[in-house]
């Protein structure tokens, strides 16, 4: 039997899960009563927000109509990875790339190459894949797929002819991108004779505890093999062996080069198998791993505080647990002088922390109050060393006469939009102290744009920005590049005469009076009045550079109550009189949730 | 959530019970409005000309009717008919729900029978219908005489046509007359709320309902705060102006007895005063709520519904408290009454002592009640007897 291992890759929501469920049904490893949409997408956060987060592999068997073709006949089995679209959750895209031969680039065929497209392309083209590109959604109304062939030739120097067209809501096409997808992409290659497999991902069951999915590249696996991680060096023996079909499938036979498959074998924890490493056998292993992958490298960090009746107890074995069944994320304990103790948690980006947040108060029933999020600075310590720190929390910066500079961390930043928003996004990005790289011209209609951007000046509203100038068509990409020096100051917030620390934020020198102003603003707003006056203050290095007042309150009667407002009137009284959940009380007064994400408000209007 | 487990849905032994016991007041709802004010969160319709459903309504109204009075005790101390608006209906369809009423025995030992009105809608006719049916008190909807500020509530009348009302009604005999006023309208100012107790006050009404504006949850008015079209009137002003009514209806003879009631000496509404001392009443019409011991319902709100089922309309949000969950309720409501909550009705786990200490609440010989501070923040004060 032939072998096609490959990766369905695209920007968000160009249907690449919708696609996975057409070729699980074409090749019937799904029945058309079984059949639901987004097969893959199984967590239920990823069924109700509609996007995929993690990615998932499955395997499938296909014999091309026999007659006419030159692969006609023989069986192929399809092992495939539907991968997430989201740019926070770009290293599963890295990571499933390893497993394969072959890539499946999905094009939307109304909205043409976008940002991410262009990524995740060029991130298979890197990793040497052979690339099938589908212009998919070809039944829309708007679609224009010989013009996003065309931008797909001219962008990404793959040929328009090569593309193919189909929908994955309708099914057209699927039979020729099946054809293609055994004709052209290549098998995989023996491989040399000792054990070789690459871990690409793992989960965690509650049952079974570890189960790995791995890709062979060299010699055979099978149920009974003792096998040894070699970046670790620990040794476990293979329990069970199989594929997802897209159930999970014990496998008897053993399993061979070229193959991808999970194992289970009484691994504990997670963190016991790291991505990236090579299985090879205990007895006969091979003489050196495959290359791994770098770690993923967190760049944001909030912190997680218990809130409302919950208790850090709860809120130590909540985080523990999820942490078990989704390692994405670090976390260690921290604490604070306004917030208590709690949890400093290291994230790939905003979606990534409210999807955990989520995760952790839905299946643990937590509450949370989460601090702004900040990106990670290093601070060079004057000294005759050259001694340099990283911070993850404003509140750990030294103090100033300790510093020589500080550094924050920069990202090229990739935008895709119509030429009419350029300006506007010009301006954007200047105001977010970007420096321009270059503009390219797409087509007559379409340019990239690119920039040099602060993480710490994307990371809260930049997407929702450029949504909002380009009318919904923008879209955007971005790697790290690096740590720079500049300006950077921490600005503290005074909340009747405390110091908040959980409210410290470092920004650029220049604009510190400007965000205090903003950001006091926003206090203001967010936190309610108390019987008494608050003072608020914005102070940098000391010195005292913005205030406010939350005035008191006077008042808090309802006006009309009548025969059928009592119950809504009890229940409305009882929450006031539980204190509002996601509230944290610092001195006397109260801050609820929204008043610790305010720091990140720009100011802008 | 406290007392969750005194909180349960009406078992049959307890429907059993509620239907033996005495009930003082009856509420009527009429969902029908000629147009929607924009702060309004009450169920009413605006029925297109041709299609009212008017007739349908009070056909199945008055069997909902019917079947109340076999099941429970119909003889109620007070009636009211609110709405809506309930003198949209044409004096035909009123003579015909009067007539019901006095025939199924509702009217036998009422005292104290109110009608809500809007002023644009009220004639001579009417009126004469109103009274010879045994309607003994009218609620007029005036709420602000200042075309500007009605214009930002979106309340549609002729300002003029609340004292011709009010000559109607006087006219067939009915003098108790309530007039419900609003302050704190956005861009109101002092002076303009002077202008309209001034107002109010020329024209003599026995009773006054003056409210603080309340922004309720799906309202029009609402959509329009948050969308930044409107601004709600500073906390401190509102304060303020809340205490200029207080002082100027004291000031012309009018007894303070709940937190946005004012009257004549003797002539608070009876019928509201069941809802505060949480007594038993029946409820009849689509969104209407009753209350039997400690048993609330509510009856299902949508008009198609309501005709559908008729007349076994669904009750929704029922619930039954008893025990500590019950007394706070009771607590809640009481506590708005100027006269305040009776000595031994307080439970031992009451903290009033803080409350006292801060000027909120004061103790008579018989009663525990809000002082002028308290009445400030009854909220907090309520909040804490739960
Ligand atoms: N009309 C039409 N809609 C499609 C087609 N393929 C996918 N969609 C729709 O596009 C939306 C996104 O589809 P998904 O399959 O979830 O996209 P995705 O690329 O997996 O998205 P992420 O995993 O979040 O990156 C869904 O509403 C699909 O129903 C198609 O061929 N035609
Ligand atoms: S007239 Fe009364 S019930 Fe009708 S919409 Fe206006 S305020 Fe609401
Ligand atoms: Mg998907």
């Amino acid at each position: 039997m032939q072998i096609r291992n490959f990766c369905i890759i695209a920007h968000i929501d160009h249907g690449k899960s919708t696609l996975a469920d057409r070729l699980l049904q074409r090749t019937g490893a799904v029945s058309d009563r079984e059949a639901r949409a987004q097969t893959l997408d199984d967590m239920d956060l990823e069924r109700e927000r509609g996007i995929t987060i993690k990615a998932s592999a499955v395997t499938v068997t296909y014999t091309p109509p026999g007659d006419t073709s030159s692969s006609g006949g023989e069986q192929y089995m399809l092992n495939f990875i539907d991968t997430p679209g989201h740019v926070d959750f770009h290293y599963e895209v890295s990571r499933a790339l390893t497993a394969c031969e072959g890539a499946v680039l999905v094009v939307d065929a109304a909205q043409g190459v976008e940002a991410q497209t262009v990524a995740n392309a060029y991130l298979a083209i890197d990793a040497g894949l052979e690339i099938i590109p589908v212009i998919n959604k070809i039944d829309l109304p708007g679609a224009r797929p010989e013009d996003v062939a065309l931008e797909v030739e001219s962008i990404l120097g793959l040929p328009a002819d090569g593309c193919i067209f189909c929908s994955a809501k309708t099914g057209a096409g699927i039979d020729e991108l099946l054809q293609a997808i055994c004709t052209r992409l290549p098998g995989p290659s023996s491989g040399g004779q000792k054990t070789q497999a690459l871990i690409f991902d793992s989960e965690y069951n509650d049952y079974r505890g570890v189960i790995v999915y791995f890709r062979l590249k060299g010699g055979q696996l099978q149920v009974g093999d003792k096998i040894r991680t070699m970046g670790t060096g620990r040794t476990y023996n293979v329990t069970e062996l199989g594929k997802f079909t897209p159930k999970p499938t014990p496998n008897k036979q053993p399993m061979s080069a070229g193959e991808v498959g999970y194992l289970v074998a009484s691994i504990k924890t997670l963190d016991d198998v790291h991505i990236g490493d090579t299985i090879t056998r205990d007895i006969d292993p091979a003489d050196a791993p495959l290359p791994g992958y770098k770690e993923p490298q967190h760049m944001v960090f909030c912190d997680f505080y218990p809130a409302g009746d919950t208790q850090y107890d709860h809120l130590r074995d909540a985080i523990d647990r999820l942490h078990l069944n989704d390692a994405s994320f670090t976390y260690e304990p921290t604490s604070s002088d306004a917030l208590g103790f709690g949890f400093r948690c290291g994230f790939l980006g905003m979606l990534h922390i409210e999807i955990i947040q989520e995760r952790l108060e839905r299946e643990s029933n937590v509450n949370i109050v989460q601090t702004a999020p900040t990106v990670t600075y290093e601070v060079a310590l004057k000294g005759d060393v050259d001694e340099v720190i990283q911070i993850h929390n404003p509140a750990d910066l030294p103090d100033p006469s300790r510093i020589r500079e500080v550094r924050e961390p920069i990202v090229d930043m990739e935008i895709i939009t119509p030429t009419e928003s350029i300006g506007d996004l010009m301006r954007l990005c200047e105001g977010r102290r970007g420096r321009y790289k270059k503009q390219t011209f797409l087509s007559a209609t379409r340019q990239i744009l690119e920039y040099e951007l602060p993480l710490a000046e994307i990371i809260y509203d930049f997407y929702d920005k450029l949504k909002s100038i380009t009318r919904g068509y923008g879209t955007m990409d971005y790697t790290f590049r690096g740590f720079r020096a500049d300006k950077l100051v921490k600005m503290d917030i005074l909340v009747n005469g405390d110091r908040v620390d959980a409210l410290s934020v470092i920004v650029h020198r220049d604009k510190a009076e400007y965000r205090g102003r903003a950001l006091l603003q926003r206090l203001k707003k967010e936190i309610d009045r108390h019987m008494f006056e608050i003072p608020l203050q914005c102070a940098v290095g000391g010195k005292v550079i913005a205030r406010e007042t939350i005035k008191a309150m006077r008042k808090n009667v309802t006006a009309k109550c009548y025969g059928g407002d009592v119950s809504r009137k009890r229940k409305l009284l009882e929450k006031q009189k539980e204190g509002k959940k996601r509230m944290k009380r610092v001195g006397t007064v109260d801050i609820p949730q929204e008043a610790f994400m305010s720091v990140l408000d720009p100011g802008e209007i | 959530m406290p007392h969750p487990a005194s909180q349960s849905i009406l078992s049959h032994a307890q429907r059993q019970a509620s239907a033996s016991a005495a009930v003082d007041g009856l509420y009527l709802h009429v969902p029908f409005c000629s147009h929607k004010c924009h702060y309004c969160d009450f169920y009413s319709l605006v029925e297109q000309p041709g299609q009212d459903r008017y007739r349908l309504f009070l056909d199945a109204l008055v069997r909902e009717l019917e079947l109340l009075a076999g099941q429970y005790d119909n003889r109620p101390r007070t009636l009211f008919v609110g709405g809506g608006t309930p003198t949209l209906l044409p004096p035909d369809i009123w003579h015909k729900l009067l007539a019901a009423l006095t025939t199924q025995g509702w009217l036998s030992r009422v005292e104290e029978f109110t009608v809500e009105a809007n002023p644009e809608t009220v004639t001579d006719e009417l009126a004469q219908v109103l009274a010879s049916g045994g309607v003994n008190r009218v609620s007029l909807g005036a709420q602000s005489f200042d075309l500007t500020l009605l214009k930002q509530l979106e309340r549609w009348h002729d300002p003029r046509k609340v004292e011709q009302a009010m000559n109607y009604f006087r006219g067939v005999g009915i003098s108790n007359i309530n007039l419900d006023l609003i302050f704190a309208i956005p861009t109101q100012t002092l002076d303009q709320l002077d202008a309209d107790l001034d107002a109010v006050l020329a024209l003599e009404p026995t009773h006054l309902s003056s409210y603080n504006l309340t922004y309720e949850p799906n309202t029009a008015l609402t959509a329009k705060l948050k969308l930044g079209r409107v601004n709600r009137i500073e906390q401190d002003l509102e304060r303020t102006m809340y205490e200029r009514v207080i002082d100027r209806l004291a000031a012309a003879g009018f007894e303070h007895y709940e937190i946005s009631n004012w009257c004549k000496p003797g002539k608070s509404c009876a019928h509201n005063l069941i809802y505060w001392q949480s007594q038993n009443w029946l409820a009849a019409g689509p969104s209407a709520c009753g209350h039997i011991d400690g048993y609330r319902w509510k009856i299902a709100p949508r008009l198609g519904d309501y005709l559908e089922k008729s007349p076994h309309p669904d009750r929704l949000d029922q619930e039954h408290l008893t025990g500590r969950a019950q007394l706070g309720e009771q607590l809640m409501m009481r506590i708005r009454l100027l006269q305040g909550v009776p000595l031994d009705m307080l439970p031992p786990d009451a903290d009033v002592q803080s409350m006292i200490a801060r000027g909120w609440l004061e103790c008579t010989n018989t009663h525990l009640r809000l002082t002028r501070e308290g009445l400030m923040f009854a909220d907090t004060v309520a909040a804490a007897l739960l």
